[in-house]
């Protein structure tokens, strides 16, 4: 998947670069408006990252130049935004951006919103999850774990649901409280953190390899490691 | 500044509008009293000429007044017009004048003589002009004269030369004096101005000195008169309000410098002690977490500082919902079910009935509220969601068991980077500003906050109004 990211602040265009490339991206790296709206239309982009703030072409005229070009009016665009104002994200959204995220952002939350553009349309949902020796009926809302049957609470099944479906992927703790619990505000983080340790009692502390991994600082993933 | 060249234009304008009325009610008497002065001495010298001429009607009726008309005529000539300017004539109806005094050869009117025995009254007299332009006046009548009875017509008239002047010189005395009254009084109003403005001037002169850092200098109402007196009491409102306000935001601005020093030195501290020599991955990679934990913490505030900014300014639109009180209660305690169960909690609702209010601020207000009173909650103990209808609204309370919160803090439990216990360590975990939101929230919502503690309980409860 090629993501190009049009941003002019050398240090965001960097981690931006750097981070997307190891999240398993093709990056390319504008610094400034006109040379990305000439990138993005030279194609073969599956999705831009657009700062609003940019030097030459602003966001805005970027992005209402690259609906107008051939082959630019149906590539997936995220703009970035400093100012959290409510028309800057009508704005954007008007003119055509399909996702927003305000400065500063997690990392994991950007990732994420990619992901979920790249996805396009309703994932195709798994009957069956297996990860390791879990083995996840969703249907039936069964877990197991090296054969041996788990019992979990509606919310702990939500919580494996969806760091199952999305294994790999780094979820910040605002992803987890708005997809399983719909709160989406600024809480107390602590929330997940419990809801977490009750998880892994129940999955993680009676069996090898342990699933759920803690990424400090960005969240939770749940994959199996080499050991 | 202003307020001082003000109070100069009212002077000026005042001290115009009462010279304009001390002129006009002067110079309005000065012509009443003139006309009636005017009027009076007309019709005392038209009740002379009617005398004359009732005189001249006697003496004419009177046997051998014809004879020394005829024999002395410079006798009667003199007796007659006694006065320059009085003018005599009278002529028999054959026609022969047997009397003209007119020394200036006036041509007079002649007027329709009135009837021998009607009485001559003021109706008869009429006015004319002299020769030299000065106002006269004429009357004329019949008359018997001598025995046996011959008719004749009598015409007297007066030339009022003299009395022109008279008025002239009238008329001058009370143009001088309506000036000079005006000119009295322009001076006095001026200066009777200048010293009742001396209070204004005095609140000018005061409110000058006010500047930021000094508004608790109050204006001194002693002294000022009682028309002063709610413009000051006003004033010192107004700087009352305006140094709290000044105050508040002074204080948050250096709580707020305060509040970003801390992560902002750990980051700098701990980054610059691991660069100082080389460490290992693991150490690095300490590093970078403990600093993005920080940045996380500072990156939550900057949102809840707008979220505040923002609700302040009122920027925000509210869509009400009737919202079921219970669903939203069951709907945080299972969000907080897990924290709660972690400290050994019980989450207790009792909720019912409808609550208009935003959703989504709803929740962040009592999630604000509940995860609060968790980390607070005496453990063991139940933190209970309650709901309570009112006249006014809706009313609901969140308690936890646990120590009073100290009465001097309550007050100040709501304001921003407020915190009971400064000492206390979880304020990593805390902004500062969670209840600073709830009230905000509340603000946006037209209702109100406010917290309640003692030994038994502290509890916290958001007023909505109806709808």
């Amino acid at each position: 998947m090629r993501i190009l990211v049009i941003e002019d602040e050398p240090k965001t265009g960097d981690y931006l670069l750097r981070g997307l490339g190891e999240a398993g991206f093709v990056v390319s790296l504008a610094r400034n408006g006109r040379d990305g709206l000439q990138m993005a239309g030279e194609g073969g982009f599956d999705l831009v990252v657009l700062d609003v703030m940019l030097p030459i072409m602003d966001g805005w005229q970027v992005l209402r130049a690259l609906r107008l070009q051939e082959g630019g009016a149906d590539v997936p665009v995220i703009f970035l935004t400093a100012r959290d104002e409510v028309q800057d994200r009508v704005k954007g959204l008007e003119l055509g951006a399909d996702d927003y995220l305000v400065k500063p952002f997690a990392f994991a939350e950007l990732v994420a919103r990619i992901r979920t553009l790249l996805r396009r349309g309703p994932p195709r949902e798994d009957d069956v999850i297996r990860i390791g020796d879990m083995e996840i009926d969703v249907m039936k809302r069964k877990v197991s774990r090296q054969g041996q049957r788990i019992t979990l609470t509606a919310k702990e099944f939500g919580l494996l649901h969806l760091l199952a479906r999305r294994q790999g992927e780094v979820l910040s703790r605002s992803i987890i409280a708005s997809q399983v619990w719909d709160i989406n505000f600024e809480s107390d983080t602590n929330v997940i953190d419990a809801a977490i340790r009750r998880l892994r009692s129940k999955l993680d502390d009676p069996f090898e390899p342990k699933l759920i991994h803690t990424l400090r600082g960005m969240g939770y993933v749940c994959e199996l490691r080499a050991p | 500044m202003r307020l001082a060249g003000a109070s100069h234009s009212l002077t000026l304008r005042v001290t115009a509008v009462f010279v304009l009325i001390v002129a006009l009610v002067s110079a309005g008497l000065g012509v009443y009293l003139y006309r009636s002065f005017v009027a009076e001495i007309e019709r005392r010298d038209d009740i002379l000429l009617l005398g004359k001429m009732r005189q001249i009607q006697q003496l004419l009726g009177n046997a051998g007044t014809l004879d020394i008309i005829r024999e002395r005529p410079q006798y009667f000539r003199d007796t007659m017009s006694g006065q320059e300017n009085s003018l005599v004539r009278i002529v028999r109806d054959d026609g022969t004048r047997l009397i003209d005094v007119n020394p200036h050869g006036e041509t007079l009117p002649l007027p329709v003589p009135v009837a021998v025995d009607a009485p001559v009254g003021a109706s008869a007299i009429h006015g004319w002009t002299s020769r030299d332009g000065y106002p006269a006046r004429v009357v004329a009548a019949s008359a018997r004269i001598g025995q046996p009875a011959q008719m004749a017509d009598i015409t007297v008239a007066r030339v009022y030369g003299d009395r022109s002047a008279m008025f002239a010189a009238y008329r001058w005395q009370i143009v001088i004096s309506v000036a000079v009254s005006a000119l009295v009084a322009a001076l006095l109003a001026s200066a009777m101005l200048l010293r009742g403005l001396r209070p204004l001037r005095a609140i000018a002169a005061h409110a000058a000195l006010v500047r930021p850092g000094k508004l608790e200098q109050q204006l001194d109402a002693h002294g000022a008169p009682t028309e002063l007196l709610p413009l000051i009491s006003a004033l010192n409102a107004m700087l009352a309000r305006l140094q709290e306000g000044y105050a508040r935001l002074s204080q948050f601005s250096a709580d707020l410098a305060h509040e970003f020093r801390t992560p902002v030195t750990n980051l700098l501290g701990q980054s610059q002690v691991m660069l100082a020599r080389p460490r290992s991955s693991v150490e690095y990679e300490q590093l970078v977490s403990s600093n993005v934990e920080e940045l996380e913490r500072l990156s939550r505030m900057i949102d809840s500082m707008l979220f505040l900014a923002r609700a302040q300014q009122d920027e925000m639109v509210l869509v009400k919902q009737p919202l079921p009180v219970q669903d939203e209660f069951l709907r945080l305690a299972d969000f907080f079910e897990g924290l709660a169960e972690e400290r050994e909690l019980a989450l207790a609702c009792h909720g019912s009935g409808v609550v208009a209010a935003e959703p989504q601020l709803l929740r962040r207000a009592l999630g604000n509220l509940l995860s609060n009173a968790i980390r607070h909650a005496a453990p063991g103990s139940s933190v209970v969601l309650r709901s309570h209808a009112t006249t006014e609204g809706m009313e609901l309370s969140v308690s936890n068991l646990g120590p009073a919160i100290p009465a001097r803090h309550l007050p100040h439990l709501f304001d921003r980077f407020y915190r009971a216990d400064p000492a206390r360590s979880d304020s990593a975990a805390s902004t500062g500003l969670g209840l600073a939101i709830v009230t905000a929230i509340m603000q946006l919502h037209g209702g109100s906050a406010s917290v309640a503690s003692d030994a038994a309980a502290t509890t916290f409860s958001l007023r909505f109004p109806l709808a």
